[in-house]
């Protein structure tokens, strides 16, 4: 009896790349489409609920003789990945939903599905490998996307297959067209948030929480001692290390140092004021067992597309989920809200959201 | 896996073969327009009027009162929407009344006369799906230009009183429509003893292919069309007209009605033994509209504590084929308003599954829907409670 795999199919080149290559590995593949959120109207271009994906998610499986469904897990998205993206903003931080929607929507409810349907296999077209049950990197380090997958349930990596982990951007659109796939082959890569498809993320703030939010209302620019030198429309609208939108007239480049809900204030600094030395992570979610403790070297990346640097696992909590982290070197704009991701190599040890910089280099307590 | 099963009658009907060999010529050699004069335009013209003829028999009606159209939507959308429009004239009659568990068909019309200036009225209806006979009386009085009740509501098969409501509607002035989709074959319809003024049937769902629905309209009733052009089927609606479908039409509308009395006892035996195995395995299984008297066709069943999107798809993968609610243009499932318009609650309302029987059905067929049904919904609350 061939083993069922269910492969969440967005009508991208990745996810059908993989689809068609489980099918040619022999696999009983159902490719799925999930429905996460309705614009109804407000997007013209985009009717209800990312049609065109799931038009060219069917259409790859017509091709490929699989079953294709949709499956409605908008209400669980908009409380798992919506809601929090929004309330992130309002407190200041800048999140990554698309880390939520793996831990929560893609490796927690689609695999309820997977089981309902007597699916061994859960896919998706993630740049990323599992070896040995451990999550690596992905093949191609420019594609790499282990960095949005530390949150998963650790037992979920041995139902896991991502067929594209192991081949580059290249390989995959080759891949496609030796398979016919012309339709999505060229397919551009969506660079937006799924569920801001106009890449302005306040609209979604302000659908959620109301135009008048504090996060969208006006508030001082200031320096660090409290100088105020502007005015700026809504905090959500910056994030740490950013200088687009920031007042000039300073002898050098000003950035984003913090945000400060409380009194809606955005601090600027200059790049040396960016410079953090380590960092308090929550959420913590191991990938690996035994756990890492306290005194581990380990690598850290703090934002995908960055190096992950050399660090030492100060503090670990197991209790609170809650690890702090000393980086060797200096490392620029540790933002809030972003993942702090801990590798040994290629292999991804595990993660957490990084609650703040520590501009000091932390030290282990005695 | 055994060969799979299909429980989803409503939904379509495999064109049957009397159906298909009646159309045939029409797609060969006797392809004329029947508007033209010459000969191969009076062949066309001999079938399209014998057609209209032998679906009129099979309503009560005269040819003249019979509408070919594309579908049922489309019967639906010309019965409300051209009535209202045609008694815009009166004045005084500017409401359109009509139930919440009608078709989308239905609903969708009501929705655009709402915009075209009308009032949209919508009839109470019990737990079961009838309509209360009181909220009838408040809301179709002389100020309202058409009321519109479906026959056999298509979610959950429970019959209305059509009888009664045409008969009122009429002494109140109102044009009476009623979506006999699902009724048709199912129910004893005869437009001389039911006064209804328009009945909408469709092709597809008794045997014909899809692209083809008729519309009764009995003389002397109000109605403007809602296309324009030739003058075509009295300029009712105009097109050139669907010479074969419309043959496939009434051939298999003669068929449901001299097969009626045998198939719905058939149905009904089977039906009845679905149920009961099914509430035999799964004893807090909700049969919705169970206390009503329904066509024989179809079963709607909520196992509490299960979704019907995860189960249609687990019934698929094991070849039962079946449906739920209604599908977005997604097609992911949403809810449906027919459950929710009768008071089930949301969760009930979630794990809906209708069955609906039909020519494919079978003995075997229904044993095999009995275990395997119970069978993933047992699994679905294990894994839900997991």
């Amino acid at each position: 009896m061939r083993e069922r795999v269910l492969v969440a199919m967005s009508g991208g080149v990745d996810s059908s790349v993989a689809a068609a290559l489980l099918v040619r590995q022999g696999y009983d593949v159902v490719g799925a489409t999930m429905k996460l959120f309705c614009h109804g109207d407000d997007v013209p271009d985009r009717p209800c609920c990312s049609l065109d994906s799931v038009n060219d998610a069917r259409r790859i499986c017509e091709q490929l003789g699989i079953p294709h469904y949709v499956l409605n897990l908008e209400s669980a998205f908009g409380r798992d990945v919506v809601h929090d993206f929004v309330d992130e903003y309002a407190r200041g931080r800048t999140p990554i939903p698309c880390v939520r929607c793996n831990t929560f929507t893609k490796f927690r409810d689609l695999v309820r599905r997977a089981d309902a349907m007597d699916a061994r296999w859960i896919a998706t077209g993630h740049y990323a490998r599992v070896l040995d049950g451990a999550l690596h990197r992905g093949l191609d380090p420019t594609k790499d996307q282990s960095y949005f997958l530390w949150g998963i349930d650790r037992r979920v990596l041995s139902r896991m297959l991502l067929p594209v982990g192991a081949q580059t951007k290249a390989e995959t659109r080759t891949v496609a067209h030796q398979l016919g796939l012309e339709l999505i082959a060229e397919k551009r890569e969506s660079q937006d948030i799924c569920f801001v498809p106009d890449g302005d993320h306040t609209r979604v703030i302000a659908r959620t929480l109301g135009a008048d939010t504090p996060s969208l209302a006006h508030g001082p620019i200031m320096l660090r001692d409290g100088t105020v030198v502007g005015e700026h429309a809504g905090y959500a609208r910056f994030t740490v290390g950013q200088r687009r939108g920031l007042p000039g007239g300073f002898p050098e480049p000003m950035f984003v140092v913090a945000i400060e809900p409380s009194t809606r204030a955005v601090v600027i600094g200059p790049r040396s004021e960016l410079l953090g030395r380590g960092a308090v992570v929550r959420e913590v979610n191991w990938l690996v067992d035994p756990a890492p403790v306290a005194g581990d070297e380990v690598r850290v990346q703090i934002r995908h597309r960055s190096r992950a640097v050399a660090g030492t696992l100060v503090r670990v909590s197991s209790s609170e989920h809650e690890v702090e982290v000393a980086l060797e070197e200096p490392a620029s704009a540790i933002s809030p809200g972003q993942s702090c991701v801990f590798y040994d190599g290629e292999r991804v040890l595990g993660g957490g959201v990084i609650e703040r910089g520590r501009r000091e280099l932390p030290v282990r307590a005695a | 896996m055994p060969e799979p099963v299909y429980f989803d009658h409503a939904a379509t009907t495999p064109v049957r073969e009397e159906v298909f060999a009646a159309m045939q010529p029409f797609f060969g050699p006797r392809f004329g327009n029947p508007s033209s004069m010459h000969r191969w335009g009076r062949e066309a013209r001999t079938a399209l009027d014998e057609a209209r003829e032998r679906l009129g028999r099979c309503l009560g009606a005269s040819p003249d009162e019979i509408v070919f159209t594309s579908c049922g939507t489309e019967a639906d959308n010309m019965a409300l929407i051209g009535v209202w429009r045609a008694r815009r004239g009166e004045g005084s009659r500017n409401a359109a009344v009509s139930t919440p568990i009608e078709h989308k068909a239905v609903l969708g019309a009501l929705h655009e006369i709402a915009k075209e200036g009308g009032e949209e009225r919508l009839l109470m209806v019990d737990s079961a799906g009838r309509v209360d006979a009181s909220s009838f009386d408040a809301l179709v009085r002389d100020d309202t230009a058409v009321c519109s009740v479906m026959w056999v509501n298509n979610e959950l098969g429970t019959l209305q009183d059509v009888q009664t409501m045409a008969e009122r509607a009429r002494s109140r002035g109102v044009v009476f429509h009623t979506d006999a989709v699902q009724a048709f074959g199912k129910v004893d319809i005869d437009a001389r003893r039911t006064p209804f003024d328009l009945l909408s049937i469709s092709g597809h769902k008794i045997g014909a292919p899809k692209g083809i629905g008729a519309l009764f309209i009995r003389r002397g009733t109000p109605m403007e069309p809602l296309l324009f052009g030739g003058s075509q089927d009295r300029g009712r609606r105009p097109g050139t007209e669907n010479v074969a479908m419309a043959v496939g039409l009434a051939r298999a509308a003669e068929l449901a009605v001299a097969e009626r009395d045998e198939e719905c006892r058939r149905l009904q035996a089977l039906r009845d033994r679905l149920e009961s195995t099914i509430l035999a395995r799964v004893p807090d299984a909700v049969i919705h509209g169970r206390e009503a008297a329904r066509a024989p066709h179809i079963s709607n069943i909520s196992v509490p504590g299960t979704e019907s999107e995860s189960m249609l798809i687990a019934l698929d993968l094991r070849g039962v084929a079946c449906s739920a609610g209604s599908a977005c243009q997604s097609g992911s499932i949403t809810p449906s308003h027919v459950l929710e318009a009768i008071g089930v609650s949301t969760d009930v309302a979630k794990a809906a599954i209708r069955f609906s029987l039909g020519a494919l059905s079978t003995e075997a067929g229904v044993d095999r829907v009995a275990e395997v049904f119970p069978m993933l919904a047992e699994k679905a609350r294990r894994l839900a409670t997991a």
